[in-house]
């Protein structure tokens, strides 16, 4: 009993682990492409910018500091961190299939980046599903969101900002899948790790 | 007559001084926000010309989803020009519009606004506790250990926050310093150094999304003189 035990305890660990360097991975790409967007950016581009509160996602309910974070059952928050990044499946093909044409210098390594975020987010979120297997899928399981219209506007600084904007939506949410994934590294190594 | 030149002469004078110097404050500016553990944040900012009045400084701040205006909850924490936001009023992943008002008898003025997510402006403290000691073994060159322990707020140990290290090393002597990066360890061990002299070093951490932290103050540590002592040893 007590070698199995051990045993699951190493796996589950090693799988967290895995994760969250994955979803670290996703939040520095997503933070190393909005630098590149930056570099050539309409001045009024960020004021005409939708809010934060715009994102697909917001309305997902996700704790909003440490103690409310700390509060949640694991399978809890492994469900909000496998809604979130669900949640944005069809987002990135969206990100990844208009950036080739967008009016930027960099699209080039900006497509190529994009195609890395999808990449990671798959991995990340079949990881997910392995350790909602292992864990237990929480009762208060979320759903992802889907995103409302399918395209990013028709004339070239609309689109531009318009993936802009989804970036750093995207941006703070892999985010939080990173913040709760890391929490729940911590549990499961019992704080030897951190 | 004199007199009565001089003293026009002085009203005048008096008057275009008042006039010059007396006005509605300048534009404050915010010049930054830093949050060293994803708990808390301070705000500060930089007052423009006083209109050579008595000017006070109100901060403002408006968070994301939410119409209600809030004043900082503390200016004193944080010393001069700057708001201190304590774990109550501090929330991630969500947006603060922060404005700064200045005010004097003559009017007011206020600074252009800045949107803050706490999540971007995570800046830990120096790490604590740096200590460096010569650690010897039988038969072999000295090594040198050096340890240290996260800032005391930044809470590593639930994993909400987490830090990487980077020392940098230096013999007293010389100019350049030459950087280790250290990972999430905590210790460090510089193998061969040089017999006799005198090693300066300093800890730095940086969260894993986010900026590097001052240096810590330098620990010095001396390395025994071995190569002499292993010499006058061989000679023996």
């Amino acid at each position: 009993l007590c070698l199995a035990s051990q045993g699951y305890a190493v796996g589950l660990g090693d799988m967290l682990e895995r994760a969250s360097q994955l979803s670290d991975k996703l939040h520095s790409l997503s933070t190393s492409l909005t630098n590149d967007l930056d570099t050539h950016f309409p001045p009024m581009g960020k004021i005409l910018m939708p809010r934060p509160s715009m994102c697909h996602t917001a309305s997902l309910q996700t704790p909003h500091d440490k103690d409310q974070a700390l509060r949640v059952p694991e399978s809890e928050l492994l469900s909000i961190a496998r809604a979130l990044l669900l949640s944005w499946n069809d987002p990135l093909l969206l990100l990844a299939s208009e950036a080739p044409t967008l009016s930027h210098p960099q699209n080039g390594a900006i497509y190529s980046k994009t195609r890395e975020l999808q990449d990671q987010s798959n991995s990340l979120s079949s990881g997910l599903d392995r350790l909602i297997h292992k864990i237990g899928s929480s009762s208060k399981a979320l759903s992802p969101l889907p995103l409302q219209g399918g395209d990013l506007g028709s004339d070239k600084n609309s689109r531009l900002i318009n993936f802009y904007f989804l970036l750093s939506c995207f941006r703070r949410d892999s985010h939080k899948i990173d913040n709760f994934l890391k929490l729940l590294r911590c549990r499961a190594a019992k704080q030897d790790r951190c | 007559m004199m007199w009565g030149v001089m003293l026009i002469l002085s009203l005048i004078f008096t008057d275009v001084v008042e006039s010059t110097r007396l006005s509605p404050p300048g534009k404050p500016k915010l010049t930054g926000c830093r949050s060293p553990e994803k708990e808390t944040f301070t705000c500060w900012w930089e007052p423009g010309p006083d209109g050579g009045l008595p000017t006070s400084y109100s901060l403002y701040y408006r968070k994301e989803n939410s119409d209600t205006v809030h004043e900082c909850p503390d200016y004193h924490t944080a010393g001069k020009n700057s708001c201190f936001f304590n774990k109550n009023d501090t929330s991630i992943w969500v947006n603060y519009n922060i404005t700064v008002v200045a005010t004097n008898a003559l009017g007011r003025n206020v600074s252009d606004p800045v949107d803050v997510d706490v999540v971007y402006i995570v800046q830990p403290h120096m790490p604590e506790n740096v200590t460096v000691v010569v650690q010897e073994v039988d038969g072999n060159d000295p090594s040198l250990l050096v340890r240290w322990e996260p800032p005391r707020k930044a809470d590593t140990r639930s994993g909400w926050i987490t830090l990487v290290y980077e020392l940098r090393v230096k013999l007293e002597k010389e100019e350049k310093w030459e950087e280790h990066f250290a990972g999430q360890q905590k210790q460090f061990n510089i193998f061969s150094p040089h017999s006799g002299e005198v090693y300066m070093v300093q800890v730095r951490c940086k969260p894993d999304h986010g900026f590097w932290s001052e240096w810590s103050s330098t620990s010095y540590v001396t390395v025994p003189d071995y190569i002499n002592r292993e010499r006058s040893m061989w000679i023996l």
